[in-house]
């Protein structure tokens, strides 16, 4: 139920035993099934919720009723309408799973005591914070200054099981593409 | 709220469990039942689909996956019963809303079986330390549900507990079931509501109340 958790957390700070039975109490197991949401836009993000099994996304729905991914999150990943949870204020992002999923939980109570009780927690937490900092800056420049191309390149580089586990069409809005064109852009990179 | 939140209901084929059930059923709510009685279940699932194709409603295969896979976990079971659901489910409930129906009824209905000190609720809170129990639901009979106007009036349904925002949440799932939640304080405060629920059952038998009754504050 936590395995994925607290494999990931002590990848980034041991924790001793008596350490994670303490932490567990602020957890909350949560299962998802494929299409379900877990946050819709206008209710306000009260939780951070850490991949342990399955992939969800993160989008905003423009006037137009279409979708742009923000994020795609697989197993040992955070997803979170981040600006919701730390301001309080309604979300602009939907969060709902791409596949059944299972899901730590942690609500916005939890997180501020485990912040002030355990050090470490919070370097977890600033180190999360630090990675998606740096997928974010790494995703602003490529969308403002790569080729298209290069953009999927990069792309299937960095994430390859999200090429493999994630519809074309998600991997589209994900880039800003139409379906089409991301298909135009794999065949001519495939015949290079 | 949005979003669709998931509700188990354990101990969905007895009275009150179907009661609320089918009354959620008319909600923005998923519902995920389970029942000892797997084909009582099976029909109350039947019978809620096809009164309302709507329904987002499911018959849950173990307690221990309806809670997983909740938001909220009503406990629509005798306060006896508690103890035993309360290990079973505790991991899957952490940090969870869990509702507390129960009024802790001796056999014959003229006392409680908890001390004046302590209530359903908080025994329920201290077998799930990391679970946010609210009471509710336990002062209204399961017949309130199919009717909660009775006599032109509107029932009341009181909730106690700690936790505001699963306060705030739980009355909505109340107003869903049709009565007007009020907000009666922490989770102490169940030792009360526990006890009108005894008041209203001793007085339903003596004056042949029939079931149908309930709780109306009236003030101005």
């Amino acid at each position: 139920m936590y395995e994925s958790f607290f494999r990931n957390f002590n990848s980034k700070v041991a924790l001793t035993a008596e350490e994670e039975a303490l932490i567990k109490n602020y957890l909350s197991p949560k299962k998802i099934r494929k299409k379900q949401y877990l946050l819709q836009d206008g209710d306000i993000c009260k939780n951070i919720a850490f991949i342990e099994k399955g992939a969800l996304k993160s989008y905003s729905v423009d006037d137009n009723g279409n979708e742009h991914i923000i994020q795609f999150a697989l197993e040992g990943w955070i997803i979170a309408d981040l600006y919701s949870f730390l301001t309080g204020e309604p979300a602009t992002y939907n969060i709902d799973a791409i596949e059944d999923s299972e899901l730590v939980l942690i609500n916005k109570a939890a997180h501020e005591e485990l912040l002030v009780k355990f050090p470490k927690y919070e370097t977890f937490t600033r180190l999360n914070i630090t990675n998606a900092y740096l997928a974010m800056q790494r995703r602003l420049t490529s969308i403002i200054s790569s080729p298209i191309e290069e953009r999927y390149s990069n792309f299937i580089a960095i994430y390859p099981d999200i090429v493999q586990r994630v519809p074309q069409h998600m991997i589209a809005s994900y880039m800003g593409l139409t379906p089409e064109t991301l298909s135009r852009i794999r065949r001519r990179i495939l015949s290079k | 709220m949005k979003t669709k939140q998931t509700v188990a209901v354990i101990g969905a084929t007895g009275n009150m469990g179907s009661a609320i059930a089918k009354s959620l059923s008319k909600g923005n709510y998923r519902l995920l039942l389970k029942s000892n009685k797997q084909d009582e279940l099976d029909a109350l699932v039947k019978e809620i689909k096809s009164r309302n194709g709507n329904a987002d409603i499911e018959a849950a295969v173990c307690p221990v996956e309806a809670g997983w896979e909740a938001d909220i976990i009503i406990l629509a079971i005798p306060y006896e019963a508690e103890k035993e659901a309360a290990e079973r489910i505790r991991e899957v409930a952490n940090q969870k809303i869990v509702v507390s129906i129960a009024n802790p009824l001796n056999g014959t209905f003229d006392g409680l079986l908890t001390t004046p000190d302590t209530s359903a609720a908080e025994e329920l809170q201290k077998l799930l330390p990391n679970s946010k129990v609210i009471k509710a639901f336990n002062t209204t009979f399961a017949a309130d549900f199919s009717t909660p106007v009775i006599d032109g009036k509107q029932v009341d349904a009181f909730i106690a507990g700690n936790d505001e925002d699963a306060l705030q949440i739980v009355s909505e799932l109340v107003a869903t079931a049709g009565f007007r939640p009020i907000i009666a304080g922490d989770l102490h405060v169940s030792r009360t509501l526990e006890n009108m629920q005894l008041l209203l059952i001793r007085l339903g038998m003596k004056y042949n109340y029939n079931w149908l009754a309930g709780w109306k504050i009236l003030h101005n």
